[in-house]
């Protein structure tokens, strides 16, 4: 009898997981099957397909490219992270409370987040411009520079013209994060503290820190992420330029895949940076994890 | 009764006659990159204008975007019944079979023979033809008249080589802090495949990009002698620092600004410096090489082709036949001071009106075009060998070193 139960309750239980199961089916695995196995093959767009094995893996590992656009990637990636999360919760630290002044100052630093990532690209695009840019309008007048500066024409420069234009779009978002953390955190823990004669900053280094750490973690997840697959802002602002200098992973990947027309070594450019990025996670989770249980 | 009948049967009578007008009448799709969209436009309402009753909706596309968006499509069976092309694509187009053979189709029009020969070219794959020149343009060199003349040149004698380029740029820079030289958008792969691999090409067996696997890229001596001249212009400021991260947004208007004494331009610039900076006194010349006696240009432009996924191959292939008459070439491409794409009528009343028109016309004689797989991949894409190695000899003074790396990488692209 109660085996007849558990089988009805597990049939109904499938029928409720369904639809889940058949959108991460449809949306995610097949297309992730297909990735893969299209990585074995010399697909390309203008048509053609044969099978070969591992010579698009053998060719991404002596590709320069691939290496050059990793190691890029990765100091974008090492550069901005601290910058997002630092300023962030510095953000969420000032306006995380409930003055109207806070609430509007968190809307106004959040408000980048809703523009789209290409619009922002080129609006900073134009705002980095050494002929007409006004950044280096305000530099000038504030007399941190005495001539413009060519930001696009070194990759140093453009890289960072990149993460101000990130930080300033993205930041908001990290902020809106640790609000919620530190919101989330009971009043009496703080004011226990203050009875106690602690200052402000020893509070946040004692109290809000420690407590909002799973939301740390789990901001700079998606930042690290999302700066690992960073592609419109180079694109847009730097265009690869100078000399390839600024190209991305997943720029080296979409040049592959639709100006090349190489479908097939595209896919496998595409499977290497998951491996990595979920290697990466993998061991951030860990670590993590570890740290929280000792 | 009857009555009622009889009007029914004028009523019916009526609606069938109506009919083969809504039945043969076809909307026809079109795409267009966004730097041949003016001319384009104005070719199409001439075509909606005349033919009312089959209209083309114009789509403009960006540029960078066109062939991606055209391959996907294609890949997928779909796309426009009408595509003006870049000339340069075509051979990786026709190969893998996207665009439609016109070749018998094209046969008996008798203008096809009068048309621009490097269009022709580029449009024909194993003997076979698919598509016709549509938009034209080529390369030349653009001055600056005023700024010779306070300089000490002779405004109606442009520099015939690479050196006495330097020189001219020497002279005019010395006329102020703002005032420049030479300009080049130093960002933008396909500018400077149309201005600046001609003075390359101009030495005789110079071979930019090469046809094959077998072929050798970026062969020639000239190569090396205008890249180190742009060095030399670039180390002396004769150059604004802004060329550097030009994309090619620049190409035109810096040039307009009346500052820039030389830049390498096309036959477009014509029209539009006349349109939109009248008081600039320009002249048009050929772009040369390092040697006396070499000029040459880059014969570019678009070619209108029929997709092999068009739902109206037929009517399609009318407005091809209907772009090379007298009409729309005269009335259309010349009166707005474009090239026709038939060379016989490269002498016309509007051109005369205008000696910078004709020698234009003329530069196409010397044009050339390379026909050649992976265009894109070795010369117009950002990633590309051929701006990298022009970045790197250039603005950091590797030069023999950018050659090296970028002949490698031609070779790679191409026996890949």
């Amino acid at each position: 009898m109660s085996t007849i139960r558990y089988r009805r309750s597990s049939a109904i239980g499938l029928v409720y997981v369904a639809p889940a199961l058949l959108f991460v089916g449809f949306l995610t695995l097949y297309p992730f099957a297909e990735l893969i196995v299209m990585s074995f093959y010399n697909s390309s767009l203008l048509g053609g397909s044969s099978f070969t094995g591992f010579n698009n893996y053998v060719k991404a590992w002596n590709d320069a490219f691939v290496w050059n656009a990793l190691r890029f990637t990765l100091k974008y990636t090492l550069f901005i992270t601290p910058i997002l999360m630092g300023l962030g919760y510095l953000a969420a630290l000032l306006t995380a409370g409930e003055q109207r002044l806070q609430k509007l100052t968190r809307g106004i630093i959040f408000l980048p987040v809703v523009i789209g990532l290409g619009s922002s690209s080129l609006l900073w695009f134009w705002l980095f411009d050494s002929q007409v840019g006004l950044f280096n309008k305000l530099l000038q007048d504030l007399h941190v520079i005495s001539a413009p500066l060519v930001w696009f024409g070194d990759a140093e420069l453009g890289l960072w013209a990149v993460i101000i234009s990130i930080v300033w779009k993205v930041v908001g978002f990290g902020m809106i994060l640790f609000v919620a953390g530190i919101q989330a955190i009971p009043h009496e823990i703080q004011e226990a503290a203050m009875i106690d004669g602690t200052g402000y900053w020893q509070r946040v280094r004692r109290i809000t820190l420690p407590l909002t750490y799973r939301t740390i973690m789990l901001a700079t997840l998606i930042s690290a992420i999302g700066s690992m697959l960073a592609f419109e802002q180079f694109y847009i602002m730097t265009a690869g330029g100078p000399t390839n200098k600024t190209i991305s992973s997943v720029y080296w990947i979409y040049t592959n895949s639709f100006t090349y027309f190489k479908l097939g070594y595209g896919a496998t450019l595409s499977i290497i940076l998951m491996s990595i990025i979920f290697a990466a996670t993998a061991v951030q989770i860990t670590l993590t994890r570890q740290q929280r249980d000792r | 009764m009857t009555t009622q009948r009889t009007k029914r049967l004028a009523l019916v009578a009526v609606a069938l006659m109506a009919m083969p007008a809504f039945a043969w009448a076809e909307n026809l799709t079109m795409w267009v990159r966004d730097s041949g969209a003016t001319l384009t436009t104005r070719v199409i309402d001439h075509w909606n204008k005349t033919h009312p009753g089959d209209p083309i909706t114009l789509s403009v596309i960006p540029h960078d975007q066109m062939v991606t968006k055209f391959a996907t499509a294609a890949a997928a069976g779909e796309g426009p019944d009408l595509l003006s092309l870049d000339l340069i694509f075509m051979p990786d187009f026709m190969k893998a079979g996207f665009i439609k053979d016109i070749t018998d189709l094209m046969a008996k029009n008798p203008n096809i023979k009068k048309v621009v020969q490097a269009h022709l070219d580029l449009a024909t794959y194993k003997k076979r033809l698919y598509g016709v020149p549509f938009t034209p343009d080529n390369s030349i060199l653009l001055y600056n008249k005023a700024l010779f003349k306070q300089a000490g040149l002779d405004p109606e004698k442009p520099p015939t080589t690479s050196g006495e380029i330097l020189a001219a740029a020497r002279k005019i820079r010395k006329l102020g802090p703002d005032i420049y030289g030479w300009y080049f958008s130093g960002s933008c792969p396909g500018c400077n495949i149309f201005t600046m691999a001609p003075q390359m090409w101009a030495a005789k067996g110079t071979v930019v990009l090469p046809a094959g696997c077998e072929a050798e890229p970026l062969k020639g001596e000239s190569i090396k002698q205008v890249l180190t001249n742009y060095r030399t212009m670039w180390k002396e400021g004769l150059i604004p620092q802004g060329a550097k991260v030009d994309p090619g947004a620049n190409f035109m208007s810096v040039f307009m600004s009346g500052k820039i004494g030389m830049q390498g331009s096309g036959n477009f610039a014509v029209g539009l410096l006349k349109e939109k900076a009248p008081n600039i006194d320009f002249g048009i010349a050929f772009l040369p090489g390092p040697n006396k006696g070499d000029a040459s240009s880059f014969a570019g432009g678009d070619v209108l082709t029929i997709p092999a996924a068009s739902k109206h191959a037929a009517k399609a292939l009318e407005v091809l036949n209907w772009v090379l008459t007298d009409d729309p070439q005269l009335e259309v491409y010349a009166k707005t001071g474009n090239l026709p794409s038939r060379t016989d009528l490269a002498k016309n009343k509007y051109f005369d009106a205008d000696p910078r028109l004709t020698k234009t016309a003329q530069a196409l004689a010397v044009a050339q075009t390379p026909w050649t797989f992976h265009f894109n991949d070795m010369s117009n894409d950002n990633s590309s060998p051929w701006i990298e190695m022009l970045q790197t000899a250039i603005f950091e003074g590797d030069v023999d070193g950018a050659i090296a790396k970028a002949k490698k990488r031609m070779k790679q692209i191409q026996c890949e």
